[in-house]
């Protein structure tokens, strides 16, 4: 991408470029896809209830 | 049918079954999927309801609070079972006097066949669709022509003339929401919130368990700091969370499961199950059979289809159900939950031996 937008001009401040995510595009899309088929509530494992102290 | 990549065999480890190329990945996936789907809106939500704590009490306030006349609980749902077994018109028939707790999805047909439910559950934070289960007075033609979730899918019929089911839930949760306490979650949408509030059923929160709230920065431990509600290992889904309030909270000691499913019966369209559309819009049309399974249930001897996200509610279920203090009876005749722990027999049975 760098070699194509050169530009004509420098810019006073120096612009700061983001590092690429880890995350690329499309593995954004599968996860944002994927989060919709999720159940209705997490599920934690070898608990019950977790009661307030003034609940118990 | 789906596709099918080897039939295994695991009598000694799970069902017998057939599944779908992708249903594996998926299922050991489907904690991450949840949270990505519902941690966000969740938290908000509970921010959001925060300002209604005064209008309800702590779900702890059940515990002293007698419920039924019976050790007993009845768990409705609304999985395909019900229309094939009609559990609340059993439940009115025996003359059954312990406790009766209802999904959101179940209120219509309860009310319906003459069952007022002792106690009503609703957790799921989707900010338009949980509403209609109380009927939504808000509700306009536009939004059934933009959402088919409820006619396509294979539920109580009345849900397929969506306005005129409407109606009747409002109908009916106008004489009989007063009467009705509902166990609800702080994750729940706002549309869900003001409508329990304007039908003016007593409220009785509970937060999700989101986390381990032992652990430091759990998010469960600052929603309870926050509101000061216990929290609730819900197993993934609303009937789950009615049988964890029953065991863990109400100590009824043999609870009857009746719509928990969790899958299809076998020949049932993909289109006609719950997540059609968003199987689709990952794997596209020709191939929603990966996203599917076919499960063998050894009582019926039957086949029954299921998608990754039923089949992880029935490994938590399963799970949970190992540390229960009640005995459970799963009374769909029907569906995929079934294993140690869960003894499997009709309604009936159990109303008959246990009323």
């Amino acid at each position: 991408m760098k070699d194509v937008l050169k530009g004509n001009f420098t810019t006073r401040e120096k612009i700061a470029v983001a590092a690429d995510s880890a995350e690329t595009l499309e593995e954004k899309f599968e996860r944002t896809a994927k989060a919709r088929l999720g159940g209705s509530v997490a599920y934690v494992s070898k608990k019950r209830v977790a009661w307030t102290d003034d609940s118990k | 049918m789906p596709a099918k990549e080897g039939m295994s065999d695991l009598t000694s480890n799970g069902p017998i079954r057939e599944d779908g190329a992708l249903v594996r990945s998926m299922i050991a996936d489907m904690e991450q999927m949840t949270w990505d789907r519902i941690g966000e809106h969740a938290i908000r939500n509970a921010q959001y309801n925060l300002q209604y704590k005064n209008d309800g009490h702590s779900l702890a306030a059940l515990r002293r609070h007698p419920m039924g006349k019976s050790e007993t609980a009845v768990i409705v749902a609304a999985g395909p079972s019900v229309r094939r077994q009609n559990p609340a018109v059993l439940l009115r028939d025996h003359k059954y006097t312990g406790t009766v707790i209802s999904t959101d999805s179940g209120i219509a047909h309860c009310l319906r066949n003459g069952i007022i439910p002792d106690l009503v559950v609703s957790l799921d934070p989707h900010p338009t669709r949980i509403v209609r289960w109380f009927g939504d007075p808000k509700l306009r033609e536009r939004d059934l022509e933009e959402d088919d979730y409820y006619r396509r899918q294979d539920l109580d019929p009345v849900f397929a003339d969506e306005v005129r089911a409407n109606s009747e839930i409002i109908a009916l949760m106008r004489e009989h929401g007063k009467t009705m306490p509902i166990a609800l979650c702080t994750s729940t949408s706002v549309a869900v919130v003001e409508r329990v509030l304007e039908a003016g059923m007593p409220i009785y929160w509970w937060n999700p368990m989101l986390d381990d709230p032992e652990k430091p920065d759990s998010h469960t431990k600052k929603l309870m700091e926050m509101n000061g509600f216990p929290a609730l290992n819900a197993g993934g889904n609303v009937g789950s969370a009615a049988w964890m309030i029953a065991d863990a909270v109400l100590g009824k000691r043999r609870v009857a499961l009746t719509g928990m499913d969790f899958g299809y019966y076998d020949g049932t369209p993909y289109s006609a199950t719950q997540y059609y559309r968003e199987v689709v819009d990952m794997v596209g049309e020709d191939r929603a059979g990966t996203m599917f399974s076919r499960i063998y249930n050894p009582h019926t001897e039957t086949w029954f289809i299921s998608d990754p996200a039923y089949q992880w509610y029935r490994e938590c279920f399963l799970e949970m159900a190992l540390d229960a203090e009640c005995e459970t009876y799963n009374c769909t005749e029907g569906g995929i939950l079934f294993g140690p722990r869960v003894n499997f027999c009709p309604l009936t049975e159990f109303l008959t031996a246990h009323s």
